[in-house]
């Protein structure tokens, strides 16, 4: 009776029976299935490195960018006000259906960036410190949070925009509706544990 | 004073694979200050350890992941996450033992979320269609073809939980009880994943042969 597959295994990492261990020692067969696990485990070790086929390290310095631009625009609110003065720009010097247009964006892109606002100010009363939440929320946490991210990299990208385009303000509803779903996973996580 | 990147995981620290790891030792060494620079914000130094862990992150994402793009996206995730949480991260655990904690993670933070779309057995179906398909067209048994392409090619093949296991424990060096943590199963479970694995690599790679052991 040889050893069955677990138990070969179990042998191979030193982590089998005295009864395995000293069968596979006295058995040719078993012996030689264990050196042909540890050419397998050799094998797989052995395999070459892969490379991405495109460099996404502008993407990551874009979040990177990102990620110091957040924190200094809940600390100044430099967007909203930004966005307030382009829109005081935008009616003052241009005329017609295009001005019409382009103050339309300023405005919805300005009430966009007041909810932002307003919703990282609601995130925060949740805290961060001693967070116990399960490991499926964490999950979505921190997917929501990468999501997040990567529209604040695009939006670092597109900061030097002078004039809020349609792009801009779909990452700004981006931004929005995803800060919209981070607030209801934690607002249902503090109903649940009762905070 | 310079911290090896790279130390094999036979070095314990908390946070790291228990187990003796099988992948050759690499060794890259760089100055503490890199690290400590990249903490505080600064971009040279960030992207000094993005150039150092983009292939280890992308290798290990691939072997974990089924496509090219979820490891892509793996890798993304990874460096956001290491952005987030480079401050947190206390060096009293090599620095490469936490990224590829945090790359394994994502990676079957993936793969459950896929899970959770798609029955593993339909892929495996699918799998076990693919490699029929293989061998009813004429296309090079795999059996036939280089160790090396055989090996990797048998490894994708493996259903994701198997594939993972196997990775983790024979490769990475993690132990069943660290794998159980990190796939929310038991140790036991993780075992009969391993044993699973390397029953369907057999049944790949010498397709006629049988085992002397059952």
């Amino acid at each position: 009776m040889h050893l069955s597959l677990e138990h070969l295994l179990a042998v191979r990492d030193g982590e089998a029976t005295a009864d395995a261990a000293g069968h596979a020692a006295s058995c040719p067969e078993c012996g030689a299935e264990i050196e042909r696990l540890r050419t397998i485990q050799r094998g797989l070790a052995a395999l070459p490195e892969d490379r991405p086929e495109q460099d996404f390290w502008p993407g990551v310095r874009a979040a990177l960018a990102a990620h110091r631009n957040r924190r200094h625009w809940l600390a100044a609110g430099w967007a909203a006000a930004g966005l307030a003065a382009a829109f005081t720009l935008t009616i003052g010097v241009r005329g017609g259906l295009e001005a019409w247009h382009e103050a339309k964006l300023s405005r919805e892109t300005g009430e966009l960036v007041a909810a932002s606002q307003q919703l990282e100010q609601q995130l925060r009363t949740y805290g961060s410190a001693g967070r116990v939440v399960s490991g499926r929320t964490a999950g979505t946490i921190v997917q929501i949070e990468d999501r997040i991210a990567l529209v604040d990299a695009q939006l670092s990208r597109a900061g030097s925009d002078r004039v809020p385009s349609q792009d801009v303000l779909s990452l700004w509803q981006e931004r929005v509706r995803l800060l919209d779903a981070l607030v209801s996973v934690q607002t249902s996580r503090t109903a649940y544990v009762g905070l | 004073m310079a911290l090896n990147f790279f130390e094999p995981a036979t070095v314990l620290h908390l946070g790291e694979p228990r187990g003796a790891t099988t992948r050759p030792a690499q060794t890259t060494i760089v100055d503490e200050l890199v690290l400590a620079r990249a903490k505080a914000g600064n971009e040279a130094a960030f992207e000094t350890l993005y150039r150092h862990f983009e292939a280890p992150v992308y290798t290990l994402a691939r072997r974990l992941t089924r496509t090219p793009h979820d490891a892509e996206d793996v890798l993304q995730e990874t460096f956001l996450e290491v952005l987030r949480s480079i401050g947190r991260f206390r060096g009293d655990g090599s620095f490469a033992g936490w990224i590829r904690k945090v790359t394994a993670s994502k990676a079957l933070m993936r793969l459950r979320t896929q899970r959770s779309r798609v029955p593993e057995e339909e892929l495996s179906e699918e799998l076990a269609d693919a490699i029929a398909a293989d061998r009813n067209h004429g296309v090079t048994p795999i059996a036939t073809a280089p160790e090396r392409l055989d090996l990797e090619a048998a490894l994708a093949r493996l259903p994701n939980t198997a594939r993972a296991v196997i990775w983790l424990h024979d490769v990475e060096g993690y132990s069943h009880d660290e794998i159980a943590a990190m796939v929310g199963k038991t140790a036991s479970f993780s075992k009969s994943q391993l044993a699973r694995a390397h029953a369907r690599l057999r049944e790949m790679l010498e397709p006629t042969s049988e085992g002397p052991c059952t």
